[in-house]
């Protein structure tokens, strides 16, 4: 008995001591945050006086609303873009037949190994020529695309789970095909879309490569530029730079607790699909 | 799928006459490619035109500015694999990197995730908080949560002072975990572990979830040691989410380039350069030297990986299953 008792104390210590590590950065993150210039420097954990000003200076300076309203748009119009897209697409791989429907479906899905660096510089070059490089169009057109595998495949098993019944009985009361997608499938799949929706918004929010390549105007910059360009300049604030860290992750963190659940089951359904 | 649905429905409701105004006379064929076509056509534009042009490019000398491509043939690929007194010893050398990120992250992320997930599994209370708790490298991952790692990797960081407090001063950096290079590239694996874990025991924990309860009741009947209940009993019914962990794992470490652009770019003196850094570099900070073509090579080099890595996947799907 006393065994199995020490085995349970080993475990919750186990699994306490890995909580600290999963917490471990944004805690520090935490404490920079509100930490004066010379108190950063003196490291201890624990500010001495709790102060919002570095928070409130860190998002004077710089624009740092600017660049939060830049991030809530571009991320907005990819999951905007991501839904009504894909979820058309998935709804015909689902449940229309037609002659190519198979193959089309295998290559949307397939694309998940075509690695992000392949991609990145031709279509810099194609925006380019087109004149969208560096615009926030220009960023959310390939967000969009790059979502397409994991997305078909979440919405195509969600409407595929739909039971066919509930499309032969609204077809037969004379629904269009339209009609029976936007007042059957999208009310019923819901959870499928919010769980879409988390899964692309988190991502596109943090996202930092394709957005550093393109944005070059300041006026257009997301917060990941933001807080780079926090960093770039001589010495780093360390201070400051976790302010902005906290700025752009506790909206992602509030996200994550209210929606939870989505984010689960859609991870475990995309990943065992 | 659409057979089934005949079988259940052999009077075939949508053949009677339908009284609505929208085009029900389209063939349905139509109706479907209507359905796809924004997708299709984002990817023509977004995906096959560009695959095509990188592909294109990919035979071709470019700095980005001048009007024309210098057509090269293969030369770009066979310059990255020996030809080129520069680039060849850096591809290997990036290749070296990518190799031990892909060995070491997804082993020692199984390594970490799975006993936290059965020690998740064992208890009731605090288990939900655990989960969330555990799963906040996940959703935060990003520039944000890299640069809070590089504040307490500093050489007067938090994690200099924490060893030294605890009497293993010897195991600090003065120069910073980053700056040292022998520790730079053990000290991102170990980063990148941390973020996939919460994914890696999610899966474990849903699957260890869907393992019926009376299987180890009867184990532990049985006399069975927690030991092996763990190897007998649990281990088998978990091969195939470690084979999607470690899929997942190795696809990043081939793909992934974020934390070592943001951390280190690949510092100090190159000992934590990428292959997928390799391409950024290229394509990005050469200024008006040639190097969009090699980029571009480099980048289907990766592709061709990824390819491999797809049709090895398919394989040991077909024979988990």
């Amino acid at each position: 008995m006393t065994g199995r008792r020490a085995a349970r104390a080993v475990s919750f210590a186990a699994l306490f001591l890995y909580a600290l590590i999963s917490l471990y950065p944004f805690l520090w993150m935490a404490s920079g945050a509100f930490k004066s210039r010379s108190e950063i420097l003196e490291g201890g954990f624990l500010p001495r006086s709790f102060s919002f000003d570095t928070l409130v200076q860190t998002w004077g300076r710089l624009h740092f609303f600017d660049y939060f309203l830049n991030s809530l748009k571009v991320t907005a119009m990819t999951v905007l873009g991501v839904l009504v897209v894909y979820s058309l697409a998935s709804y015909a791989f689902a449940v229309l037949d037609f002659p190519g429907r198979r193959i089309l479906f295998w290559f949307f899905v397939s694309l998940l190994f075509v690695p992000g660096i392949t991609m990145l510089l031709p279509v810099v070059i194609l925006e380019k020529q087109l004149g969208v490089l560096g615009t926030h169009i220009g960023l959310v057109l390939p967000f969009v695309n790059g979502t397409a595998p994991l997305t078909v495949l979440l919405l195509t098993n969600a409407y595929g789970a739909i039971p066919r019944e509930m499309r032969e009985a609204a077809r037969a009361d004379g629904a269009s095909e339209l009609r029976i997608f936007a007042s059957v499938y999208l009310p019923l799949a819901k959870p499928a879309h919010v769980a879409v929706a988390v899964l692309t918004a988190v991502p596109t929010w943090n996202e930092y490569v394709l957005t550093r390549v393109s944005i070059s105007d300041p006026s257009r910059y997301t917060l990941p530029l933001g807080l780079e360009s926090l960093i770039s300049s001589e010495v780093p604030r360390y201070n400051e730079v976790m302010a902005a860290s906290l700025i752009i992750v506790l909206p992602v963190i509030v996200l994550f607790l209210l929606l939870q659940r989505y984010f689960v089951n859609g991870l475990v359904g995309a990943i065992k699909g | 799928m659409s057979s089934l649905a005949v079988k259940d429905h052999p009077g075939r409701l949508d053949k009677r006459p339908s009284r609505t105004r929208s085009p029900r006379h389209w063939p349905g064929w139509l109706t479907g490619w209507a359905f796809v076509l924004p997708a299709v056509a984002l990817f023509a534009v977004m995906g096959v035109y560009t695959i095509g042009s990188g592909l294109a490019l990919s035979f071709a000398k470019w700095n980005g500015f001048t009007p024309t491509w210098t057509w090269v043939g293969v030369q770009n690929y066979l310059d990255l694999l020996y030809a080129d007194p520069v680039l060849a010893p850096e591809l290997r050398r990036a290749g070296g990197h990518t190799l031990q990120v892909m060995i070491a992250v997804p082993l020692l992320t199984v390594a970490i995730s799975l006993p936290l997930a059965v020690a998740l599994n064992s208890i009731r209370r605090l288990r939900a908080i655990l989960r969330s708790i555990y799963f906040l490298p996940y959703v935060t991952t990003g520039i944000a949560v890299y640069f809070a790692w590089r504040y307490v990797l500093e050489p007067d960081g938090a994690i200099n002072t924490l060893l030294r407090s605890l009497g293993l001063g010897t195991l600090a950096q003065p120069q910073g975990f980053l700056g040292n290079p022998d520790t730079a590239l053990p000290t991102l694996i170990l980063i990148l572990v941390w973020s996939a874990v919460p994914v890696a025991t999610l899966l474990y924990l849903s699957g260890l979830q869907a393992i019926d309860p009376n299987l180890f009741e009867a184990a532990q009947i049985d006399g069975a040691a927690p030991r092996h209940v763990l190897r007998r009993v649990i281990w088998p019914l978990l091969r195939p989410i470690t084979a999607a962990i470690v899929l997942l794992g190795v696809r990043d470490a081939l793909h992934g380039f974020q934390i070592f652009l943001v951390m280190t770019r690949g510092g100090p003196g190159g000992h934590t350069d990428v292959l997928g850094l390799m391409a950024y570099r290229l394509a990005f900070f050469k200024g008006l030297a040639q190097t969009l073509g090699v980029s571009s090579a480099l980048g289907w080099m990766l592709f061709a990986g990824a390819v491999l890595l797809a049709l090895l996947n398919a394989r040991m799907l077909r024979r988990v299953r």
